[in-house]
């Protein structure tokens, strides 16, 4: 096992501990929080898979992914925050 | 050689980092404080993570792809975090008592 597979897992496992917090939060925002943080690491474990496996078009997925995490989270804070009128 | 160990330095580093993120979001109780330590310590340690793969892969178009994946989060991160608090204030979320002062 190299070194990038195990900066995989315990990214991985840093992932399921934010999971932790999005069931047990007590206010929707923090389960909008925890929804940004794993969709940081998301994008994390991709690029260091793309290294590991040495496939460069999964940088493109990372980058389509970064961006619609992005556009999730903010139009779910937008329509908390107008109370369903986006 | 010695590229490959400030690669994994920084890497073990940008762990160390988000460590500190994940245990905060646990260890705080307000949802503030909880924002305030997730969204500064999660893009410290994705640019870390970030310089240390950078610096592992060398010259070529895939360092150039990162590194405007590294852009993109630079502008994006902040601003969904600031999305989120914004909607806690704006919906009337208060800090509870005993977080006060």
């Amino acid at each position: 096992m190299s070194f990038l597979d195990a900066v995989l897992i315990v990214v991985s496992v840093y992932a399921a501990l934010v999971l932790i917090r999005v069931v047990i939060g007590p206010t929707i925002w923090d389960r909008l929080l925890g929804l940004n943080m794993i969709s940081s690491k998301i994008i994390m474990s991709i690029i260091i898979l793309s290294v590991v496996t040495d496939r460069s078009f999964l940088l493109d997925i990372a980058l389509v992914y970064s961006f619609l995490g992005f556009i999730g989270t903010v139009l779910i804070a937008r329509f908390v925050e107008t109370r369903g009128e986006i | 050689m010695i590229v490959e160990t400030i690669s994994n330095t920084l890497i073990v580093l940008s762990l160390l980092f988000m460590f500190f993120g994940v245990y905060g979001i646990f260890r705080f109780t307000d949802f503030y404080s909880r924002i305030l330590i997730s969204s500064k310590v999660e893009t410290v340690g994705f640019l870390t993570l970030m310089a240390g793969i950078m610096l592992k892969n060398g010259f070529g178009y895939s360092t150039l792809k990162i590194m405007f994946i590294c852009l993109v989060v630079i502008v994006t991160n902040p601003l969904s975090t600031h999305a989120v608090a914004r909607s806690a204030l704006v919906s009337g979320y208060k800090i509870s008592k005993e977080n006060e002062g």
